[in-house]
This record gives structure tokens, sequence and C-alpha cells, in this order.
């Protein structure tokens, strides 16, 4: 026994999927030859004296049955199932009925001779006993009244589901197929039954779960909601139509009236193929009951059409909000999505924005994006820039019920624009743009509509707001990351470590306050004996500031070289500075010179906070020779006020460089931790080595503040004097190695 | 949001300014603009009264750089008078009593502008 792989299983399936031409053949010929079959057997049948035996009557069921379901299938595979309006599938089946009835009328009248017409049934044309046909003509007849009863019938169930699986959830879409079920159970229950025998009690039951599923689902209308009110009328007088329609053409069943037209059409089903007929009628009665319970439930619904029609555009809108912050990255495409919306909804055949470019200044407005027109028939027929001057002084909507006859639009009739309609995009006060909207038809728009699109439209500019305002948070963020950039060049600039110098530890630390800031410090080993270290604020904040710094640093590292002391070297640096340096910016330094040979430490002050020092009895003291700031005067008064500080070393003299952050850092009432508080924690912790010390003032800072955050750029410096070992006097060098040092960011 | 402030009062050829607060970076603008109003006036007499003023950062300071030069060359001047102590040093560590007249009472100022109008 060979097993097929599932390759080929899909191959043999494939055959049979929708679309493929061998499917639609091998369908249509087990339609074919089961019609034909059908038909042959009804002569045979006609042509026997006798009631047709049992196995070749059951053979014929079978094969009809399966004829029909062929059919079934052929019709569902050929079926597209479309969202189509209601009107238009109420309006397709109205189509078709009165197809299948110009078709079938022919048929019935046909060979009837109207002497002999029975009332209840057309007897002339069966055998009263065997239920076969008399003559040709009847067989022709009901075969194929019994085919085209059946595509009608398959059709308008299809139509009809489409309505009924609308929104479609689960528990409908359960009871839908429970109901074509039923209705197939039910027709199978008359497979063997003469078309001369009542049905019996277990045949009656079996059409009760059918009926109470008909009644279930064509309770479902939820179509009926998302329509207005002009759509309800037309849905409403449709369905009208076709309720009359299939109540007096298609003579259903249990209705008193016979149809007029199509005379006895049940009882030739009925002799065709009994469950057949069964399975008819249900599917004309659930017509009949769907279009009952549709047109009930609009009428019932009209009056409420603007409350549902407000609840469903505001659903449409959030869905379309939903759509167009999507697009908020990319201003083209939201542009694009703003106009397609109101055409995709329904609510316009075309529509177009026009936004006022805030970047060219000139205001005038710009079509940026059509939809079902193209942009060059716009700005050949609307005056898009008199309507948009106009909507934005008034800040209301604008519509043109007879856009023809308005002077801003050169416009004919049949142009496309019946009726206009340009709504004003407002966020924060502001009109960002305008959306016109159009139909063909001279005053398209309800009020209902003009209240749908306005609401679309104030979505519509909160995305585009948010749109600039994303767009503008990008440009942050890039100016962010380019600062991001400048501070790691600036961290550059400060020293990676501190230099290892006999005799003497030193500590450093800065603290921005932004990402980047104007604080400076920096140490220089001249020779073995010399060491420089300098110490500068520039006035102001950020960016700015930054590059001021690093022109001081650039400063510091040349002239350093050169100066043989620190008056020498602020002389210098202020004459460097004067052309570079903008009227209002100025630097406050401190430069200092220690040398480990002669144990001085020497220093000059251009406007910088004071030097703290203090030495091993704990005499504290604020070093502050006389200094302008850097950048202040271009010319002789900064030389002639320039003093000098010299000090002699003694071990455990401690020095402390900073800036103001330091000492104007406030706490939250206000008062600034000031000089005396450096003062006192120096003493405090003046037995300390450098670190110590720096780590005792920045803890006591903290302490004082109680917040972690600075409102300046704050560096600290301290230097602690050991005195030389006279050991290693000989070797003493000044080398560099890893330090404590950190340079930290200040996170706002 | 802004604590400063600035308050002018005209008193013949002088023009005083009042600061109130804190002079800033963020509010550096706001005195900037006076001063520059003054110099629209064609009033080149400055005086700065800094009784109420309660701190005063470098930007703060910058200011006064920037337009001093251009004051001093139409000939008048700004004098800074009746500062806070606390304030007074920032300018004083700067050296900017070397620069500016900083003068313990407005009047005095005043007094400074007419006797340097009778020199000329």
């Amino acid at each position: 026994m060979s097993v097929l792989s599932p390759e080929q299983i899909s191959e043999r399936f494939r055959a049979f999927s929708p679309g493929s031409r061998l499917g639609y053949a091998v369908l249509l010929a087990l339609v074919v030859i089961s019609f034909g079959y059908g038909f042959f057997f009804q002569v045979i049948s006609m042509n026997s004296e006798t009631q047709v035996s049992g196995s070749y009557f059951f053979l014929y069921n079978l094969v009809v049955f399966l004829g029909f379901g062929a059919l079934w299938l052929l019709l569902h595979k050929s079926y597209k199932a479309r969202s189509a309006s209601p009107a238009r599938v109420f309006w397709t089946m109205l189509l078709l009925g009165l197809l299948f009835i110009s078709a079938a009328i022919p048929l019935t009248s046909f060979g009837r001779d109207a002497e002999l017409i029975d009332v209840f049934d057309a007897v002339d044309e069966f055998d009263y006993n065997t239920g076969a046909p008399l003559v040709v003509t009847t067989i022709f007849k009901s075969t194929f009244l019994s085919l085209f009863a059946l595509i009608f019938t398959l059709y308008m169930i299809f139509r009809i589901k489409d309505l009924v699986l609308f929104k479609r959830t689960k528990t409908a879409q359960r009871n839908w197929y429970l109901m074509m079920a039923a209705m197939v159970v039910a027709s199978l229950t008359f497979f063997m039954k003469s078309p001369r025998e009542d049905p019996n009690i277990l045949q009656v039951i079996a059409l009760i779960p059918p009926l109470g599923l008909m009644v279930v689902n064509s309770l479902r209308a939820s179509w009926i909601v998302y329509l207005n009110f002009k759509e309800k009328l037309i849905s409403i007088s449709l369905s009208t139509l076709l309720l009359i329609f299939l109540l007096t053409s298609v003579d259903a069943g249990p209705l008193p009236n016979p149809s007029p037209f199509l005379q006895d059409l049940f009882v030739y089903i009925q002799f065709y193929n009994y469950g057949l007929n069964i399975f008819v009628m249900l599917g004309i009665g659930f017509g009949v009951l769907y279009c009952t319970a549709s047109l009930l439930l609009l009428l019932f619904h009209l009056p409420t059409t603007g409350d549902f029609q407000r609840k469903e555009h505001e659903r449409a809108v959030m869905h379309s909000l939903t759509e167009l912050i999507n697009q908020a990255s990319d201003p083209e495409r939201l542009y694009a999505q703003i106009a397609a919306s109101p055409v995709e909804a329904g609510s316009a055949q075309a529509s177009w924005l026009a936004v006022a470019d805030p970047q060219s200044g000139s205001l005038t407005p710009q079509i940026v994006a059509t939809n079902k027109v193209t942009p060059g028939r716009v700005s050949r027929l609307v005056d898009t820039v008199s309507l948009f001057s106009d909507v934005s002084a008034s800040g209301a909507y604008i519509y043109l019920g007879e856009a023809a006859a308005d002077h801003r639009l050169s416009v004919r009739p049949g142009d496309g624009f019946g009726s206009m309609l340009a709504v004003p995009l407002i966020a924060r006060e502001e009109t960002l743009g305008i959306l016109f909207v159009t139909k063909d038809v001279t005053h398209g728009f309800e009020q209902d509509d003009i209240d749908a699109i306005q609401v679309y439209a104030a979505q519509a500019a909160i995305a585009m707001d948010n749109a600039r305002l994303f767009e503008e948070q990008l440009e942050k963020e890039r100016l962010a990351s380019e600062l991001d950039i400048a501070r790691e060049v600036q961290r550059k600039l400060l020293p990676q470590h501190v230099p290892v110098v006999d005799g003497l530890t030193i500590a450093a630390s800065n603290v921005s306050a932004e990402r980047v800031g104007g604080d400076y410090y920096d140490f220089l080993a001249l020779d073995d004996e010399r060491l420089c270290l300098v110490i500068g604020d520039v006035s102001g904040k950020g960016a700015s500031a930054a590059f001021y710094m690093a022109e001081m640093q650039g400063i510091f590292q040349s002239v350093s070289r050169l100066a043989p002391n620190p008056s020498e070297f602020l002389r210098h640096a202020n004459a460097a500075l004067a052309h570079s340096l903008e009227k209002n910016v100025f630097i406050s330094a401190i430069y200092g010179m220690l040398n480990l040979k002669t144990e001085e430490f020497t220093m000059g002050r251009a406007g910088h906070c004071p030097v703290a020092m203090i030495d091993l009895a704990g005499n504290a003291r604020y070093l502050r020779p006389a200094g302008l700031g850097l950048g202040l005067d271009r010319g002789q008064l900064f030389e002639k006020t320039l003093q000098e500080e010299r000090i002699s070393l003694n071990p455990g003299d401690v020095f402390v460089l900073y800036t103001d952050g330091v000492v104007e850092s406030r706490d939250v009432e206000g008062e600034e931790y000031g000089y005396d508080r450096l003062l006192e924690s120096l003493k405090q912790h003046r037995h300390e080595d450098a670190e110590g010390i720096h780590d005792a003032i920045l803890g006591d800072l903290d302490g004082f503040l109680g917040i972690e955050s600075y409102d300046d750029d704050m560096t600290l410096v301290v230097l602690k004097w050991n005195g030389i070992n006279l050991a290693s006097a000989q070797s003493n060098s000044v080398k560099a190695k890893k330090s404590a040092a950190q340079i930290e960011q200040k996170i706002d | 949001m802004s604590n400063f402030s600035v308050g002018f009062r005209s008193l013949q050829s002088v023009n005083v300014l009042d600061l109130k607060g804190e002079l800033d970076a963020h509010t550096a603008s706001e005195l900037e603009a006076a001063i520059k109003k003054c110099q629209d006036d064609s009033i080149y007499q400055i005086v700065v009264n800094g009784a109420n003023l309660n701190y005063i950062s470098s930007a703060g300071l910058g200011v006064f750089m920037a337009y001093i030069e251009d004051l001093r060359s139409k000939g008048g001047d700004i004098k800074i008078a009746a500062l806070q102590p606390k304030v007074f040093n920032v300018f004083d560590l700067l050296g900017f009593p070397m620069l500016f007249d900083i003068v313990d009472t407005e009047e005095e100022a005043i007094e400074k502008f007419d006797a340097q109008q009778t020199a000329e």
C-alpha cells in the first residue's frame, strides 16, 4: 500500500483549490453528470409501469445529492466574498432573483393546461401513484427548475453570509455553520422520501433546529450600525423590494398565496428531489427572515443613526489615528496618510492636504499630499491660497455645497468637484494645514459627515504636531549627542591622572553642571624640580565656555614651558586670550609653580577664588594676591595690578585650589557653602593625605547641600606637601600614575 | 520662573537700573536688554543699583564687560552702587573695582557722573 507524501497530497488538493481550472472542470463535470443521470432516471421511471425499486431509487438520490454538493462547491469557489455595501448585497440578490424568475416563468407556464390545474398539486404532470413524471417536458421542467432554484438559493445564502458575518465573532461564525449544517441535515432526512408522502414526526423535528438557527442568524445585522442615514434609507427600500419579491414571486412553501408567477415551483422541485425541495424552501425562508429582520432593525436604528455614526467615527478616527501615529516618524508619509484616510473611509472621493510651511517663513500653503486627484489638477482648479487664508482667519471649516458656484474654484460641472469641504488642522491654536475633501455630487456632505471629518482633522493636527515635536526632539538628540562628543573631548583635555611627585600628594576632581563645562585644571612637570599647575574658570556655561577652556589648555601646555614665573605666564595668557575672547567673556585663573629644590610655592591669581592654605599647626588662611581676570583688560592695567605670592613650604602644608562652584553652592534655603566652611573643613581634615582631604571637603559640601546636583561647574584640587625624604632627594622625579581623579558628569 | 528683574528709573541724564534677585547665565539677557534700551534711548550714563541683587554669576558680570567699552566711547559709563557684601566680593575677586566705579550709594554714583560732566 503506497502512502502519499505530504507534497503529493497537497499537490492533489491544489488541483481542487479555488481558482484552479482542474477543480472547476471536475466539479462542473460532476454537476453535469448528476443532472444528466437524474434526467435519464426520470425518463426511465416515466416509461416504467411500476414504482422504481428501492436500490435504484437510492442510487438516484445519492447521485443527485452529490450533484447538489458539487454545485455548491462550484458556486462557493467562484463566489468572491467581498465586504460589499449592504445596499449592493440586496441589490444583487434582487437582480439574481429577477433573473431566476425570468428563467423559471417560461418553464413553469410551458405546457400547462389551464383547465386541468389543480390548486393543490400538479397531478396532471406526475403519476398519482408512483410520482413519476408523465411527459418529457415535465422532466425538463423539474430538472431545470431544481437547478435554477438551487443556484438562486445558494447565491442568496452566500450573499447573506457576507452580511451576517460582517465584523464576525467566533459565536456568529459558529451559529452560521451550525445553521448550514442543520439545513443540510434536515434536507437529508427527506433523502428517500416519496413526494406523495407526508413528512413523518422525525422529519418535522429535524426542521426545528434549522428554523431556530435561522432566527438567531437573521438577528445578526451589525452592518446596520455603520450606515449613514442615506445608506440606511437605500437599504430599507432595497430590502423591502427583495422581501416583496421573495414573498410574491417565489412561492415559499408555507405561505398561503402561491406565487402568481411561478406556479407550483416547489411541486416540481419536490418531485425531482424531496430533500432539495426542503433545502430550497429553508434557504428562501431564511432570505425572507433575514430581509424582515434587517428591515425592522433598519427602521429601529434609523433615529439613532447620528449617535451610532458618531460612535463609529470615533472608532474609525481612533483607528486612523493609530495609523497616523505609525507614520509620525516621516512627515511625507504622514501627509499621505492624512490625505488618504477620508477617501479610504469612504467619506470623500478625493482629498488633498495643504500645509503652510513654517520653514519658508512666507507661509504660502503648499499642497503636500493628494489622493485620487493630481496636485496639478488641484492647483489648476482651486485657489488654495485664498481658501487657506480664509479658513485660517476664521479657524472654522468652509463647506461649499455647490463648488462650481464659488469664485475660489474654477470648476465646471463634470470636473468631479461637485461639493468641497475645507477643514483646518489646528494644534495649539496654530493652523498647521488644511484638509480638502471633495465629492463629485453637489451637496455631497451631510452634517454628520462634516462633523466626522472635523474630528478626524483634529486628530490629524495632533499627529502632525507630534511629528514636528518628534523632529525637534530628534534635533535635540543630535545636539545632545554632539555635546556628548564634546564632553569626551573635554575630558581628554583634563589630566587623566595626577602627577606623582616625591614629597607631595595631589588629588583633583571636576564636575560639570552641564554636559560640557568651563572649568579647567592641569599639571605640568617642567623638569625634575618644577611642577606647574593651573586652575581656571571661564565665565558663563556650556559649549562656548568649553571652547575657551580648550584654548586655555593650549595656552597652559605651551606657555608654561616658556614662562619663568606665574606673573609671566598670566601676562602671556592674557595677551593671547585678548584676541579670541568675546567682550563679555573672561577667565579667572590661578597659576602656581612648585619648586621642589627650593621648597617654594609661587602663585599668581588672575581674578580667581583665593587659594585656601593650612599648615600643620592649623593656621589657615586664604592667599589672595591682586590680579584681574584674564580678558577683562587688554592693556597695561592687567600687568600693573598683577602680584605674585611666594610661600616657603613646610611639611604638612596643604593648598586647596577650587572654582566658585565650591564656595557658591547653595543649600535649599539658598545659603552658600562659603569660604568659612571650606576653611573649617580643611582644619578638621588637615592631617589626612591630599586624597583624604579632597574627599572630606566634597563630603562636607554634599552634606551641607543635601542634594547630589550642582548648579555650576565645580573643580577641586588639593596639594599636600610632606617634605622631601633626603634619601631619595637625588632621585626625586615627577612621574605619572593612575589616580582616583575622576571627571564626573552631572546628570540633569 | 525668573527670579530676576530690572527696574528703570530716569534721573535727568542718568538712568538707574535697579537690579533685584539673581543675575546669572539665564537672566543675563534681561540686563542686556535693559542696557540696550538705555543705548537706544541715547542715555549712556547708567547707574546700576545692586541693593536688592542677591547673587551674581560670571555670566552676569560678563554683561557689564560687553557694553562698557561702547558706553565709554560715547562718553557714558556704568557705575555700580550699593552692592551687598557677598556680591561685592565676587566683583572684587575678579578685579572689577579696577575697571568700574563701584561705590556705596546710588547718590555717590550720580555725584560722580555730575563731577565728570562739570570736569568736561
